[in-house]
C-alpha cells in the first residue's frame, strides 16, 4: 500500500496532466494525494488553471470580502487537507484561510460587544449605530 | 480490482438527473413559503410596479373591477416583457453579448444587495436583532459580491453558485410574493399563456432566440441553474460536459425611463429603478435564462422553451443519456433549468401560503407533476417546449379547488 500510495503522490506532483479526464492512477489506487486542486473533483478546475483563481480570489478578498476567502478555503479544500500537495496553490489558499479567521474574530467580538454591551457601555451612540434605528431613520423599510 | 458494475438503468441515471432539478426547486419553494409565513404580517404593503401600472387593487371594489384591473395589468406585464425579449433578440442578435453579461451582473448585484438587504432588514426589526448598521453593510457587501462572482465566473464551486441562484430566485418570488392577489394569479396565467406563445410560434421571440443560437452554436450566458451532471462509472471517457439545455428565458426590461414615474420615490425603489433588468444571455444553447429584473419593476420575465440539446449541435433529447448509454459514452451533462421557473413556481406557492398550508401542499404536488410532465414531453416531442404552461395550469386549478373545496367541506363539517 506504501508503494502505490508514494507512487501516486508522485505522479500526482509531477504530471498534473489536465488533459486526461481520469489520469491512470486514479482509478485503481486509492490515493491519498488528490489530482483535482478543488472540491468539485474532475468538474473543477484542473491544477494549472486554478492558479490563477486562487490568486484572484485571494487578491479581491482584501477589499473587505473576507467571505471570499472563505469561499476559496472552501473550494481549494482539497489543497488544504493534503498539506503537501500543490505547492504552487498552497500559499495562495493558507493566506486566504488565515485572513478570513482573522477577520472574523475581528468581527465576531465586535457583533458581541455591540450586542451585549448595548447601551451601557455605547451610551446614546449605541441607538445611533443600530440597525432597526438606522432602517427607520432612512426610511429603508417603507418601501412600497 | 476487477469488478463488474452494474450498468445504470434508465430509470437510474433518468431518476438522479430530475432529482438533482427539482430539490432546488423544491428548496426554492420551500424558503418562500418560509419567508411569506414569517413576515406576513407586513400584508399592508402595496408594491407599485410595472405589474400594478394599470390598475391598484383596493379591497373595497367588486370582484369584476378587480378581474378587470388585474387583467389590465397582466397584458401591461405581458407587452413589457415581450418588447424586452424582442430587445435582447436583438442584442444578441448583434452579438453585444459583453454588454449583457455586464448588465446581468448588476442587475444580479441590485436584487442580492437590495431586495436581500431589504428582507434582511425585515427580519432585523421583527425579531429586534442588535446588529449594527457597519457589521450589516459589510455582511450585505460581502453576501452580494460574492453572489455575482459565484455566478458570473464560470468556474466557481457548483455548490456555491447553485446556492446563490436559488437565493436570487427566492428573492426575486418574494418580491412578486408583494403583489395584489387577483394581479398575481392573472399574471401567473398570462405568463403561462405568453410562455406557449412565444416558445411555440415561429415568430414567437424565444423561439427566434433559440435559433439564432443554435446557429451560431453559442453559448446563453444566461442565470440558469445547472444541475451537477450525472458520472457515471463505467464511462470511459471522462466527464463530457454537454450543453443540454432546458430554456427558460427570461427577460427582463429595461425600462427605467418609462416606469421611474410610477415608482414611489424610495431609497430602495430609485435604485430598483436605476438597476435594469437583467438579461440573461443565451449563449448558443437556449437555456433557461433569467433576467432578473429589478424586482418590481422590471421582473419581465420569459419562459423559454424547455430544450435538450447536445453539443454537436443537433437538437438533443433529455433521454440523450439513453442513446449514449447504449454507445457506452459518457452519460448525460447537465440539465439547466432558466431561473425564471424557479421564480414563478415560487410565486404560485407562496401565494399559495398566504391563504393556507393545504394549498401549499397542493400547489407543490401539482407544480412538480407540471414539471415531471412537461420534461416527458420534452423527451417526446424533441423540440423547445415552454415549462411554465402545464405546471402553472396544475397549481392554478390545484389551489382554487383546494381553496374552495376544503371552505365547502369545513362549513359541511361544522
Amino acid at each position: 500500500m506504501e508503494v502505490s500510495q508514494s507512487q501516486a503522490s508522485t505522479n500526482a506532483t509531477q504530471n498534473p496532466n489536465p488533459n486526461n479526464n481520469y489520469p491512470s492512477n486514479s482509478n485503481s489506487i486509492l490515493s491519498s494525494t488528490p489530482v483535482w486542486p478543488t472540491i468539485d473533483g474532475p468538474l473543477g478546475l484542473s491544477e494549472e488553471e486554478s492558479l490563477s483563481y486562487v490568486r484572484r480570489f485571494y487578491k479581491f478578498g482584501y477589499a473587505l470580502l473576507p467571505f471570499l476567502w472563505a469561499v476559496n478555503c472552501f473550494y481549494f479544500w482539497p489543497v488544504l487537507r493534503h498539506s503537501r500537495s500543490f505547492p504552487r496553490l498552497r500559499p495562495y489558499v493558507v493566506a486566504s484561510a488565515i485572513g478570513f479567521s482573522v477577520f472574523s474574530v475581528l468581527l465576531c467580538s465586535w457583533v458581541l460587544t455591540f450586542a451585549l454591551g448595548g447601551e451601557q457601555l455605547f451610551g446614546p451612540t449605541w441607538d445611533q449605530l443600530v440597525m432597526y434605528n438606522v432602517a427607520d431613520r432612512l426610511g429603508l423599510t417603507g418601501w412600497s | 480490482m476487477a469488478q463488474t458494475q452494474r450498468p445504470k438503468t434508465l430509470l437510474d441515471s433518468l431518476g438522479e438527473e430530475i432529482i438533482r432539478i427539482l430539490t432546488p426547486v423544491s428548496i426554492c419553494m420551500f424558503l418562500v413559503v418560509l419567508l411569506v409565513s414569517i413576515l406576513n404580517s407586513s400584508s399592508s404593503l402595496s408594491v407599485t410596479s410595472i405589474a400594478t401600472i394599470a390598475y391598484s387593487e383596493t379591497s373595497s371594489d367588486s370582484s369584476w373591477d378587480k378581474f378587470l384591473g388585474a387583467l389590465l395589468n397582466s397584458l401591461a406585464f405581458v407587452a413589457v416583457v415581450t418588447v424586452a425579449t424582442f430587445i435582447l433578440v436583438l442584442f444578441f442578435y448583434l452579438r453585444c453579448t459583453k454588454f449583457l453579461k455586464i448588465y446581468m451582473g448588476f442587475s444580479s448585484f441590485v436584487v442580492l444587495g437590495f431586495m436581500g438587504g431589504e428582507i434582511a432588514l425585515f427580519f432585523i426589526e421583527k425579531f429586534s436583532v442588535p446588529i449594527d448598521c457597519i457589521t450589516f453593510l459589510v455582511l450585505l457587501f460581502n453576501f452580494a459580491v460574492v453572489g455575482v462572482l459565484a455566478v458570473f465566473m464560470s468556474k466557481m464551486a457548483i455548490i456555491v453558485t447553485q446556492g446563490y441562484l436559488v437565493l436570487i430566485g427566492m428573492l426575486v418570488a418574494y418580491w412578486f410574493t408583494l403583489l395584489p392577489e387577483w394581479t398575481t394569479w392573472v399574471l401567473l396565467v398570462a405568463l403561462a399563456l405568453y410562455d406557449l406563445a412565444a416558445v411555440l410560434l415561429p415568430v414567437g421571440p424565444l423561439r427566434l432566440l433559440v435559433e439564432l443560437a443554435m446557429s451560431r452554436d453559442e453559448d446563453i450566458p444566461a442565470l440558469v441553474y445547472e444541475a451537477r451532471p450525472v458520472t457515471h462509472h463505467d464511462s470511459a471517457s471522462g466527464p463530457v460536459q454537454r450543453r443540454i439545455w432546458r430554456g427558460r428565458q427570461n427577460v427582463t426590461l429595461d425600462s427605467e425611463d418609462n416606469l421611474s414615474s410610477n415608482i414611489n420615490v424610495n431609497v430602495v425603489s430609485d435604485l430598483s429603478s436605476t438597476a435594469n433588468i437583467v438579461q440573461a444571455n443565451h449563449s448558443g444553447t437556449r437555456m433557461a435564462r433569467v433576467e432578473e429584473g429589478q424586482v418590481s419593476e422590471r421582473d419581465a420575465e420569459l419562459s423559454a422553451p424547455l430544450i435538450d440539446r447536445r453539443m454537436d449541435g443537433q437538437d438533443g433529447v433529455l433521454a440523450e443519456s439513453l442513446m449514449l448509454e447504449g454507445m457506452g459514452l459518457g452519460s448525460s451533462g447537465a440539465i439547466k433549468l432558466g431561473l425564471g421557473d424557479f421564480i414563478f413556481y415560487s410565486v404560485l406557492v407562496g401565494r399559495a401560503a398566504m391563504y393556507d398550508f393545504m394549498t401549499v401542499y397542493a400547489c407543490y404536488l401539482a407544480i412538480v407533476a407540471g414539471l415531471g410532465i412537461t420534461l416527458m414531453l420534452l423527451a417526446l416531442y424533441q423540440k423547445a417546449l415552454p415549462a411554465l404552461p402545464v405546471s402553472i395550469a396544475l397549481g392554478v386549478l390545484f389551489y382554487f379547488l383546494t381553496r374552495f373545496l376544503l371552505e365547502v367541506s369545513l362549513y359541511n363539517v361544522l
